[in-house]
C-alpha cells in the first residue's frame, strides 16, 4: 500500500500532471467535437431520404423509407437519445472508427483518413523541417551580420515572401515550372502508371511529384521562420549578457554558440513542435491546386460532399495532433530551458 | 606611473535630430592599486565614459576623439597602446586580463541559460591557458573571495539572488587577474543591505589582489567611505578631481560642493537638505562657456562667456573653475 503522501507525490510530478492535462483536453475536445456536429440543424439521414422522397415519389415508399432511415440512423450512430448516441461516439472513438463515409459508403471514415495521412505527413512533415532548419540558420546569420547589404536585402525579400499566400506561390510555381518549362509535373502524388512501392522508380517519382507544393510550402514558411529568428537574435545582440560576453573576451563564436543560439533555440524548437502538430490537419490549399492526395484534400472534398464522418474523423485527428505536439514541448522544454524546470 | 590615461575623450551619440556630446572631453589617469571613483548625477556621462574605456561604445554612439592609453606592460617596464587604435583582436587580448567589467545591469549580464560554472569556464578556458582541471580547482576559491558557497557553480543565474549575481559578476570579472576592474554602479539595482555587503566584498578584493577599481556610483556616501581619489562629472566633463579626503573636506568648485551639501548627515539633524537649483542640461545642446554656470549661485559675465580649464589648487588636486574657493 503506498502511503497518500506518496499518491500526492506522484500526482504532483510535472510529468504526470502533463499527462492528465493531456488526457483531459483531449476528452473535453472530442465532446465539443461531437456535440458541435449535433448543433448543426437538420438530421442528415432524414434530410437525405425527404430529398430522396420529393426526387422519385412514385417509387419511394413511406414504411419502406422509415426502415431504411433507421438502418441508417444506426449505421451512422445517430438512433437513441443524444446521450446513448454521445456515449456510442466514445465508444467508437476509442476503437478507432468514426462511422461509414458518404464518399466511399460503406467503406468506414478512418480507411480513407489512414490512405491520405502518409501523403501528408510525408508532404508537410519534411517541408515542415527543412523550412525550419532553413529558416532558422538564415536567419541567425542575417540576424548576427544585420549591418551588411545581404542581411538587409534577405529580411526585407522574407518579409515580402512571408506574407505572400502559398496558393499564390503555388500558382506561379506551377505555371513556370510545369507548364512553362516542362520540368516538374504539377498535379498528382505519383505517376498513375507505375505501381505504387517501394522501389527507386516509384520514389524518385513521388519526390518529383512533390516538389513543386513542398517548395510553395518550404519557401513561405522558412522565411517567417527567417524573420522571427532575425529579430530573436537581435534582441538576444542587444541584452545584457551579451554585452558582458562580449567584455569578457570571448570569440565571436562562442558568443554565437553558447549566447546567441543557446538562448534563441528554447521559442523556436517550441514552435516546430507546434507546427508539427498542425501538420495532420493538412494543407487544404495547397493540396488542392496540386491535387495532392493529402488530408487537406480529403476534408475539402467531404465538407464539400457533407460527409460528416470524415469531417469528425479528420477533426479529432487534427486535435489529437496538436494536443500531442503540445505534450511533447511541455516534456522536452525542461531538458532545453532550465527555468522551466520544476521539482 | 599610471596604467591607464585617458585624453580629451569625447563619444558622442547621432540622434536623429543632431548629435549628443554625452562625453566631451574627458581626460583623467588611473594609478595602480588605487580606487578611482567618478561621481555625477545622471546624465552626466559617467556610464559612456567609461564603456568607451572598455570600448563597448554601440551604436549610434561613437568615438568621436581622444585617447585612451593604457599602459600592460609587467614589472615596471612600461607597454603603451592606444585602446582606440588596435584591432578588435588585440583589443579581446586585453579584455579580461587587463581590464575587465562589472556592468550597471548586473541582474541580466549573466546567461540564463548556462550554469554559473560554464559561465565562468568559458572565459578562463578560452582566454588563459589553464587546463579544465586547473580551471576547474579555480573556480571554487574565486567565488570564496566573494563569500559565495561552491554550490552557487552548479546553479543557474534564475536561483541566484540579486547580491549573489551581483557576487558572482565580481567573481567572473576577478577570474584572470586584471589590472584594473571598471565598475558600474555595481549596486544600483540591490537593496541598501545587500549594497553594503557587495561593496565592501568588492574593495576587499581589490584591495588584496591590488587591482585597481574604478567606481562608478551618484552616491557620494559611498565614494566617501570607499574611494582613493574621486572625480566629478558634470555635463560630460570633468569638473573637479583629487584626493577623496581632499575634495570631500575642502570642495572647490561650487557643482561639488552641492553634491556634497546633499549627503545627508546626523549633525544635519532634520534640516532640509539644500539641493542644487535647477536641472540637469540636454547633452543635445549644452550651455556655453562653464556648463555649470546657469545653476551655479556665483556665475558671472565670464562664466557664460568662456569655458574654465583645469587648474592645480594642491597637489592632484584639479578644479575647473573661474571663482574657486580655496579654504586655507
Amino acid at each position: 500500500m503506498k502511503s497518500i503522501n506518496e499518491i500526492k507525490k506522484i500526482a504532483n510530478n510535472y510529468i504526470v500532471r502533463r499527462i492528465v492535462a493531456y488526457i483531459f483536453l483531449m476528452f473535453l475536445t472530442a465532446t465539443i467535437t461531437f456535440f458541435i456536429f449535433r448543433l448543426m440543424p437538420g438530421n442528415p439521414v432524414e434530410a437525405y431520404l425527404r430529398s430522396m422522397e420529393q426526387r422519385f415519389p412514385q417509387y419511394f415508399e413511406t414504411r419502406a423509407g422509415m426502415e431504411l432511415s433507421q438502418k441508417y440512423k444506426e449505421m451512422f450512430g445517430l438512433q437513441g437519445s443524444i446521450f446513448h448516441q454521445y456515449f456510442c461516439f466514445l465508444r467508437n472513438i476509442v476503437k478507432g472508427t468514426f462511422g461509414p463515409s458518404l464518399l466511399t459508403f460503406p467503406e468506414p471514415a478512418e480507411k480513407l483518413i489512414l490512405q491520405a495521412l502518409p501523403w501528408t505527413i510525408g508532404l508537410l512533415g519534411i517541408s515542415t523541417i527543412i523550412a525550419w532548419l532553413l529558416g532558422v540558420l538564415v536567419g541567425v546569420f542575417i540576424g548576427w551580420k544585420r549591418e551588411s547589404k545581404v542581411s538587409t536585402f534577405t529580411a526585407w525579400l522574407a518579409l515580402v515572401v512571408s506574407q505572400m499566400p502559398q496558393y499564390f506561390l503555388a500558382i506561379i510555381l506551377v505555371f513556370v515550372f510545369a507548364y512553362t518549362l516542362y520540368l516538374l509535373p504539377g498535379t498528382g502524388a505519383f505517376n498513375p502508371l507505375l505501381k505504387p512501392g517501394f522501389y527507386p522508380e516509384f520514389i524518385f517519382d513521388v519526390i518529383k511529384h512533390a516538389t513543386l507544393p513542398a517548395l510553395s510550402i518550404i519557401l513561405v514558411t522558412a522565411a517567417g521562420w527567417i524573420i522571427s529568428s532575425r529579430s530573436l537574435v537581435i534582441t538576444i545582440l542587444n541584452e545584457d549578457y551579451l554585452i558582458f560576453a562580449e567584455a569578457k573576451g570571448l570569440k565571436p563564436g562562442t558568443i554565437l554558440r553558447n549566447y546567441v543560439m543557446k538562448n534563441m533555440l528554447p521559442p523556436q524548437i517550441t514552435g516546430l513542435a507546434i507546427s508539427l502538430g498542425f501538420i495532420v490537419n493538412g494543407a487544404y490549399v495547397v493540396e488542392w491546386i496540386f491535387n495532392y492526395p493529402g488530408i487537406g484534400r480529403l476534408m475539402a472534398i467531404a465538407v464539400g460532399l457533407r460527409d460528416y464522418s470524415v469531417m469528425q474523423g479528420v477533426m479529432l485527428l487534427s486535435i489529437f495532433g496538436v494536443l500531442t505536439a503540445n505534450l511533447i514541448v511541455d516534456l522536452i522544454l525542461p531538458l532545453i530551458d532550465p527555468r522551466v524546470r520544476r521539482g | 606611473m599610471e596604467i591607464v590615461r585617458i585624453e580629451d575623450l569625447k563619444i558622442y551619440y547621432k540622434l536623429i535630430d543632431g548629435v549628443a556630446k554625452a562625453v566631451d572631453g574627458v581626460s583623467i589617469k588611473v594609478y595602480p592599486n588605487e580606487i578611482l571613483g567618478i561621481a555625477g548625477e545622471s546624465g552626466s556621462g559617467k556610464t559612456t565614459m567609461v564603456n568607451g574605456l572598455v570600448r563597448l561604445v554601440k551604436p549610434p554612439a561613437y568615438i568621436a576623439g581622444g585617447s585612451i592609453t593604457v599602459n600592460y606592460g609587467e614589472n615596471g617596464i612600461p607597454k603603451e597602446v592606444n585602446l582606440l587604435r588596435i584591432s578588435e583582436n588585440e583589443m579581446r587580448n586585453l579584455r579580461w586580463s587587463f581590464i575587465s567589467y562589472i556592468p550597471q545591469a548586473s541582474m541580466n549580464s549573466l546567461n540564463p541559460l548556462l550554469r554559473v560554472k560554464d559561465q565562468m569556464m568559458d572565459v578562463i578556458r578560452e582566454r588563459s591557458n589553464k587546463s579544465k582541471e586547473e580551471a576547474l580547482t579555480l573556480l571554487p576559491e574565486l567565488l570564496k573571495r566573494v563569500n559565495l558557497s561552491p554550490q552557487v557553480l552548479d546553479m543557474y543565474p534564475h536561483e541566484l539572488s540579486g547580491g549573489m549575481k551581483q557576487r558572482t559578476i565580481i567573481a567572473m570579472a576577478l577570474a584572470l587577474s586584471p589590472k584594473i576592474v571598471i565598475a558600474d554602479e555595481p549596486t544600483t539595482a540591490l537593496d541598501v543591505v545587500s549594497q553594503l555587503s557587495v561593496l565592501s566584498t568588492l574593495y576587499d578584493v581589490c584591495r588584496k589582489s591590488k587591482t585597481s577599481l574604478v567606481l562608478i556610483t551618484h552616491d557620494m556616501a559611498v565614494h566617501a567611505q570607499l574611494t582613493d581619489r574621486v572625480a566629478i562629472m558634470y555635463a560630460g566633463k570633468i569638473v573637479e578631481v583629487g584626493r577623496t579626503a581632499d575634495v570631500f573636506k575642502s570642495p572647490i568648485h561650487p557643482y561639488t560642493k552641492g553634491l556634497i551639501a546633499s549627503i545627508p548627515t546626523i549633525e544635519n539633524g532634520g534640516k532640509r537638505l539644500e539641493g542644487i537649483s535647477g536641472i540637469a542640461p540636454s547633452p543635445k545642446n549644452w550651455p556655453t562657456g562653464c556648463r555649470f554656470h546657469p545653476r551655479c549661485p556665483k556665475a558671472t559675465d565670464k562664466c557664460r562667456g568662456a569655458e574654465p580649464s583645469m587648474v592645480e589648487y594642491e597637489e592632484g588636486h584639479f578644479v575647473a573653475c573661474f571663482h574657486p574657493e580655496v579654504k586655507k
